[in-house]
């Protein structure tokens, strides 16, 4: 072979096997596998976008098990990620279909998004997802499911709203929330844990940064004086997880990325102290090379939902 | 082809198939945070 052609050919290889070590990144291993089905008719029914209110977003998709033969089901609620700017429940199909496939009704729900337009905000988001709650156990009874107890989770802007709704809201639902599980949701909003959005306390930029980031998060007007003096903290209690632990302490499965660049890992610092300050029954799985994604720590990942498998044996057992 | 040749061919794709995990983790990193090595390598 000419040194031209062997030039040329091993380019080729080269970005053959570069295309091939990104799609390699992709693959799960067999145990992770476990964890997303793929949806098929063989494990029940799929209702997709029923209401639970007038808005163009209040939908949820029920995932009904094949068997239909038992007293009572576990409601598995998962809550879809993005920001709470962008996503939808169509996103966590397979997460959806391997709670179905475990036997529980399992419900995927839209909330409103913030956009440039509009006012939505995480308060006003937690606020649906309760208007909801109720609504999906009504149509899983009408579809011959009823509901005895349930568990809320979700990612990131999910898994923040699924907290909200076990500690905040959870005295209030329609049946016992057993459990709450998720990853790197943010659940307490102190500005100085918030510096990766610029936002702190020591500076008027940052105060002014924090007032306008949680303003808009909590839906309250927040102003860079109530930063300093931290008045500001009773306006986002209501979008606080961590705050109303004490409200309702629901057995708890989360895991979070320590060098998080999205939601501050500092925050889920104060998610454990309160759940070990009340007694809780929680595992928290701290990755420490992984940032939002949980992306480099696949054997701590592995456990985090392998430790949701066991919780949900526990607390909401398949009868 | 000669056996040096294809050393280089196996050198050549074996790199390719590495920077091409290491590109994906490090754009990862850049976007949600994350160290480039630690945790499971690659």
């Amino acid at each position: 072979m000419r040194r031209g052609a062997f030039i040329t050919l091993s380019i080729v290889l080269f970005l053959g096997s570069f295309a091939a070590g990104i799609a390699s990144k992709n693959i799960k291993s067999a145990e992770m596998k476990k964890y997303s089905v793929s949806w098929s008719d063989d494990l029940g029914t799929l209702q997709k976008d029923l209401s639970y209110g007038d808005g163009k977003s209040q939908k949820f998709d029920l995932y009904l098990p094949k068997d239909d033969s038992k007293e009572s089901y576990g409601l598995a609620v998962y809550l879809h990620a993005g920001g709470f700017t962008s996503g939808d429940k169509s996103g966590d199909e397979q997460m959806l279909s391997w709670l179905c496939s475990k036997g529980y009704v399992a419900a995927g729900i839209n909330y409103t998004l913030r956009t440039d337009t509009n006012t939505a905000s995480v308060l006003t988001q937690s606020d649906e997802i309760k208007e909801a709650i109720p609504k999906v156990i009504e149509a899983a009874k009408e579809a011959g499911y009823p509901i005895d107890k349930m568990t809320i989770a979700g990612g990131s802007a999910g898994h923040a709203l699924a907290m909200i709704y076990a500690y905040r809201d959870g005295k209030d639902a329609p049946v016992p929330v057993v459990l709450t599980f998720g990853a790197v949701g943010p659940s307490s909003f102190y500005a100085e844990d918030w510096g990766i959005f610029g936002a702190g306390t020591e500076t008027e930029k940052q105060r002014t940064v924090a007032a306008s980031l949680f303003s808009v998060m909590s839906g309250e007007q927040i102003t860079p004086e109530e930063i300093e003096d931290g008045s500001y903290l009773e306006k986002v209690k209501p979008i606080a997880a961590a705050e109303w632990v004490s409200n309702n302490p629901v057995p708890t499965v989360v895991a979070y990325g320590a060098c998080d660049k999205v939601q501050p890992f500092a925050a889920s610092k104060r998610l454990k102290a309160a759940l070990e300050e009340n007694n809780v029954d929680y595992q928290y799985f701290e990755l420490p090379h992984s940032g939002h994604g949980l992306q480099n720590d696949d054997a701590i990942s592995l456990k985090w939902i392998q430790t949701v498998d066991a919780y949900l044996d526990k607390y909401m057992p398949v009868k | 082809m000669t056996k040096t040749r294809w050393i280089i061919l196996v050198i050549v794709i074996a790199a390719g198939f590495v920077l091409g995990r290491l590109a994906v983790r490090a754009v990862l990193d850049m976007l949600l945070g994350g160290t480039l090595f630690g945790g499971n390598l690659l």
